[in-house]
């Protein structure tokens, strides 16, 4: 068995183990879509509460303003990701394929080692190659794209934790405005956890 | 590795039998796949499952050129007929798969892109294998919806697919069927259960007997020979089909 062939076949359980892998990720960009949906619903209930507690909520109105903009710009970004992630499982699904196959021609090839098969296998181990690269250069787009997703939120954070400060000054509103801006804040720190997790993710560090 | 018997010739135009793997594993139906060459070109005939493409391939090779075959002929859409569609293809990417038109768009899912198939009616159709014409005899719900037969009028040879098919108990691999008696009680279980209709049965029996056969050559089992041809037909004819107990 040739070194290269040696080598593919043993990745054969890796590329079912990233499938595995790109699934996880697939699901908690999903929740993480669903949070950002809730964000823009609070936000929108902030501004309206804002607007009754007058001049005194006008700082909180503005913060809760962008942090609508905030969930809109998060849901486009995971939208992106979730873009990557089918490109990511359509390459995988290819290396798999790849693999059977190339594990077939190369049976065939040993019974027959006079045979095309030698020939056929050795320009189906060039395409395999290139699925494998477009593979890397897919998973290396969508840990960047999870990077500027991680930055943003770190700007929602600070946008939540600004609001709990104006909260303060909403004099008889106070209450209710902390209330609404603690909630902002948790979710926020929901989605760094979600985000941070996926960073972590076996498909990136390849552990 | 399986083995290949020449079971026609004349100069360059021969039938070979692909058959028997004593390595196969026992989970897989075991499959007889059989290449029809004429001038340079082949035709092979229900090319079997990816699992078998290496010992089908290695057999196939050591008799002809695998990127020599014009095309493959799939008598249905099963995955023992040709799930190994794409491996074949990587041989000679032009080669091209005759198949009923109900399965059209049900094969490509095993490989190949819309230049690969050509589209067999329903009626049948004839196929040049450089200028020797073989006929895609209708065999529609035996057991497949959309099912063909390929006869070959100059060798007097007819593929049957299923039609004729028996499950071998180990030990009894002949190639040929000896004992009509013994063989038939082991295709007896697969007609009943696999074939569909008794009234297709009845018009593939009436459409084969008026065609001049020397060998019937199923995808599973031993192939008929000379009298035989007649007697499975008549068999055939007499029994009752699309039957399960329970």
């Amino acid at each position: 068995m040739t070194t290269a062939l040696t080598t593919r076949l043993s990745s054969a359980p890796q590329a079912g183990v990233d499938l595995l892998r790109i699934v996880r990720i697939n699901e908690e960009i999903k929740s993480v879509v669903g949070v950002a949906f809730k964000i823009n619903i609070m936000a929108l209930n902030a501004i309206f509460l804002a607007k009754r507690a007058g001049t005194a909520a006008r700082g909180f109105g503005v913060l809760s303003n962008e942090l609508r903009v905030f969930s809109q710009d998060l849901r486009d970004c995971m939208g992106a990701l979730t873009g990557l992630i089918h490109g990511c499982v359509n390459e995988v699904s290819l290396v798999l394929q790849d693999l059977r196959h190339t594990g077939l021609l190369h049976q065939a090839a040993v019974l027959s080692p006079q045979s095309k098969a030698v020939g056929v296998l050795a320009a189906r181990e060039i395409q395999n190659e290139q699925h494998t690269r477009r593979l890397a250069s897919l998973r290396k787009q969508l840990k960047r794209a999870l990077e500027d997703a991680f930055q943003m939120v770190e700007l929602g954070g600070v946008l939540a934790k600004s609001a709990k400060i104006e909260a303060a000054y909403g004099q008889s509103f106070a209450v209710p405005l902390a209330q609404v801006s603690g909630e902002f804040d948790n979710i926020v720190e929901e989605i760094r956890a979600s985000l941070e997790s996926l960073r972590r993710s076996a498909f990136f560090t390849g552990n | 590795m399986k083995t290949t018997k020449t079971i026609f010739q004349d100069g360059n135009h021969k039938w070979v039998a692909i058959v028997r793997d004593p390595e196969k594993p026992n989970y897989l139906i075991d499959t007889n796949e059989y290449l029809i060459t004429h001038g340079g070109q082949g035709l092979l005939l229900d090319p079997g499952g990816a699992e078998i493409f290496p010992a089908v391939f290695s057999a196939l090779s050591s008799e002809f050129d695998p990127s020599a075959l014009a095309g493959i002929f799939a008598s249905h859409q099963d995955p023992d007929i040709c799930s190994s569609l794409a491996l074949w293809l990587e041989f000679n990417p032009k080669m091209r798969c005759h198949v009923s038109w109900l399965w059209g768009s049900f094969i490509p899912h095993f490989g190949g892109s819309a230049e690969t198939f050509v589209m067999i009616p329903d009626e049948g159709c004839d196929i040049s294998l450089d200028g020797l014409i073989l006929r895609a005899v209708p065999a529609h719900y035996l057991h497949s919806s959309g099912n063909f037969n390929l006869y070959d009028k100059v060798a007097k040879m007819m593929f049957s697919g299923d039609v004729g098919a028996a499950l071998l108990p180990p030990g009894e691999d002949s190639l040929y069927v000896e004992d009509f008696d013994k063989h038939i009680r082991h295709a007896e279980g697969f007609h009943r259960r696999w074939m569909g209709s008794n009234e297709a049965k009845r018009r593939w029996c009436e459409r084969v007997s008026q065609l001049d056969i020397d060998m019937l050559c199923p995808q599973h089992g031993a192939i008929y020979q000379g009298a035989n041809v007649q007697r499975f037909i008549n068999w055939f004819d007499e029994l009752q089909v699309g039957i399960v107990s329970g």
